[in-house]
């Protein structure tokens, strides 16, 4: 996605967007309501035409041909509602080409996967909410499509079909699929994603892989249990400052740029070390900082 | 082209078979079986119920004249009833109380006021008749010369319509009303099809896999078929009916009357149709829909009613001309100029090709309100709006 700018009338909702997604890494799409995930999702689709930049697959234009492979699950949800659930999704699989013996074997295969199989010959309309987002889901990858873009795959749903789904998305895109969602459900997309891209009032605030924007925060704490109360020597790093110390724990924020680990060396040359641990930051507190923060274009990598 | 063919193939059978399913269809199609039968039935059950005539004569009727009479009522669609009176007065008194049609005294027929249909006739021509062949057989005819002669029979009356071409102004007509038929059931179908999908919001899906041309063409392929088979329903009993009982004389049309009919009703519908999906995808309601397409429903209108009213009294009218050439209306305007004699083969295929051109144009339209219109929800989108962002 290349330099993605979309207003509707004054207001911006895209603003020079770029990044990219890679195939067998999973990508979180993160952002507070009304940043623009939808948007970018719409433009990557196709369903909305940016007023400038492109949208690129293997460095060329992507076509309509290309997309019309995808799997794609809008927020707002779509199923026809006088249609019987395995009918549905046989005329989604059959839309993206397949036969309909194979649309047939694959909706009976990915309903079972998915606790629908019992419900083949209902009308969609007598599923509950969950259940209508669970053939939302069948829907859209019933064709196994090779890149697969969600806009809030796991609103709606229960611990136990969450994890399921978790399951599924870890399994294609380890077969090699390109898998794109966006979420609310951080603690979800720490666990799920390698990488993330973050957008906050239309700008890309955070993208990257999880673990070393974690790694390379402002917010990881060294925390510290030591035998004597001197602390003489935390002198030598003037970077790193003292978040609390309370008893014999000593907990300090580690500032980018400084090892953790020099900084353990020191306290144990110090005093002798009883317990130690590095936190590093939840993506909810990166969250939290990059959405009140204004854009802070250091942690653009 | 294949590619496009088997999505928009898919979208339609889709459809149909949601139509087919409803509820909805089912009733529809058996008031349209009720309606059509008793179309065909009521007409007979009114006309054809037995009339009872009555005729009063001084003293019992002669034997001569129930004897005709008799021979009338096989003919006619009627029975004769006898009423025998003491003398012309009582006669007269009968016929005049209601309870004699006819009254037959001294040579004097009486007749009620007010309805006697044809039987003073039938009686008066009997009286004639008996009396004519009284005379012959005294002046020497045998009874064989004298049947022979009265087997005379007036020449049969047929009404003709001041029409140049009757074949093709049967053909005009039924296309011009079966179209205007077809879009008043199929039209609005169309168009809460599409606003169903939008509310549903199952079209942003749809979006991604197929174009707007397809979802579009399917959806109107699904109602265009239900609704051909609506008309079917409705017309089969009655042309039916036409066929057994050939007294009609319906005029036998050429296979290319026929065909051009055809060809005129697939353009005509598909022009209004796309423009009724259109109007579906500005809606935010699925009950906006009726006020959404009124725009439609008045150029329709409007011009089924200069065809009515002007085309069919006086063709040559530069109006006629107008709304049987203008795209909008032309598909209802050019069958009824048609039927009635006046439009060349040259003028009905240049009307055509406009017809289609501005059906292609309509589509790309339609095609364009609808992926605009999809994405803005919450309020009725205007037709400027859509159109507008297209251009930047
Ligand atoms: N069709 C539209 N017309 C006008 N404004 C729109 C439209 N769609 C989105 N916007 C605006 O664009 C901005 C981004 O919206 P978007 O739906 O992309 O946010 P989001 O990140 O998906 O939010 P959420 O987490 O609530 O789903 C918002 O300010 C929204 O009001
Ligand atoms: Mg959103």
């Amino acid at each position: 996605m290349l330099d993605v700018s979309h207003a509707f009338g004054d207001r911006v909702a895209l603003d020079h967007v770029s990044f990219g997604v890679v195939p067998g890494v999973m990508t979180g799409l993160l952002g507070p309501n009304g940043a623009g995930k939808t948007t970018l999702i719409r433009i990557l689709l196709g369903v909305l035409q940016p007023q400038q930049g492109a949208v690129q697959l293997r460095a060329m234009p992507v076509t309509d041909a290309a997309r019309r492979t995808w799997g794609y699950m809008p927020q707002e949800r779509g199923l026809y509602p006088a249609m019987k659930v395995g009918e549905q999704t046989v005329f989604f699989a059959r839309l993206h080409g397949l036969s309909r013996r194979v649309a047939e074997q694959k909706s009976r295969q990915l309903l079972d996967e998915l606790d629908l199989a019992d419900r083949w010959d209902d009308r969609t309309d007598k599923l509950s909410g969950g259940l209508q987002q669970r053939l939302q889901l069948a829907t859209s990858l019933v064709h196994d499509p090779e890149v697969i873009v969600l806009d809030e795959p796991f609103a709606g749903l229960d611990p136990v079909a969450v994890a399921d789904l978790s399951e599924s998305l870890r399994q294609r895109t380890a077969a090699g699929s390109t898998v794109l969602f966006s979420s609310h459900q951080l603690d979800l997309v720490q666990d799920l994603c390698e990488d993330i891209a973050m957008i906050e009032h239309g700008r890309l605030v955070l993208l990257g892989k999880v673990s070393t924007l974690r790694a390379s925060s402002g917010r990881r704490q060294l925390r510290l249990h030591l035998d004597r109360p001197d602390r003489a020597w935390l002198q030598a790093f003037p970077e790193v400052h003292v978040v609390s110390d309370q008893a014999d724990e000593l907990r300090l924020g580690i500032a980018p740029g400084t090892d953790p680990l020099d900084v353990l060396d020191a306290a144990r040359a110090a005093s002798r070390v009883t317990d130690f641990g590095l936190d590093l930051p939840t993506l909810s507190q990166l969250f939290l900082d990059a959405a009140h923060a204004r854009p802070d274009r250091e942690l653009v990598s | 082209m294949r590619a496009w063919w088997s999505g928009t193939r898919l979208v339609w059978e889709r459809g149909l078979v949601e139509n087919v399913r409803s509820k909805t269809f089912k009733i529809v199609m058996v008031l349209l079986l009720l309606a059509s039968a008793a179309a065909v039935i009521l007409p007979q059950l009114l006309a054809g119920g037995v009339t009872t005539y009555t005729l009063a004569t001084v003293g019992r009727a002669p034997a001569s004249l129930v004897a005709a009479l008799d021979a009338a009522q096989v003919k006619g669609d009627f029975t004769v009833e006898y009423l025998a009176r003491g003398g012309v007065e009582e006669v007269r008194a009968a016929v005049q109380a209601g309870d004699a049609t006819v009254g037959l005294a001294d040579e004097i027929l009486y007749v009620a006021a007010g309805d006697a249909g044809t039987f003073p006739v039938v009686v008066a021509q009997a009286v004639v008749r008996l009396e004519v062949a009284d005379r012959l057989t005294r002046a020497g005819l045998t009874p064989r010369q004298v049947a022979d002669l009265q087997s005379v029979q007036p020449p049969k009356q047929v009404t003709v319509a001041p029409v140049a071409d009757e074949k093709r102004a049967a053909v005009g007509f039924a296309v011009g009303i079966s179209l205007y038929m077809a879009l008043l059931f199929g039209g609005s179908a169309i168009a809460t099809a599409v606003a169903q999908e939008k509310a549903s919001r199952i079209s942003e899906v749809l979006l991604v896999v197929l174009r707007p041309s397809q979802i579009l063409a399917g959806t109107v392929l699904a109602v265009g078929t239900v609704t051909l088979a609506e008309i079917l329903v409705l017309a089969t009993p009655v042309l039916v009916a036409i066929g057994v009982r050939d007294d009609l004389g319906l005029p036998a049309v050429a296979a290319g009357d026929i065909a051009l009919g055809l060809a005129w009703f697939v353009i005509g519908f598909g022009l209004y149709a796309f423009l009724y999906a259109a109007c579906g995808a500005l809606v935010n309601k699925v009950t906006e829909v009726s006020s959404a397409v009124m725009p439609i429903v008045m150029i329709m209108l409007a011009a089924y009613m200069v065809s009515i009213t002007v085309t069919t009294h006086d063709p040559t009218s530069p109006w006629s001309l107008v709304i049987a050439v203008f795209p909008l209306t032309s598909p209802i305007g050019m069958p009824f100029l048609w039927a009635s004699g006046e439009a060349s083969p040259l003028l009905l295929l240049f009307s055509m090709m406009l017809a289609i051109l501005s059906a292609a144009g309509v589509i790309s339209l339609a095609s364009t309100v609808y992926r605009r219109g999809l994405l803005i929800t919450g309020r009725r989108v205007g037709v400027r709006e859509v159109i507008a962002r297209h251009r930047d």
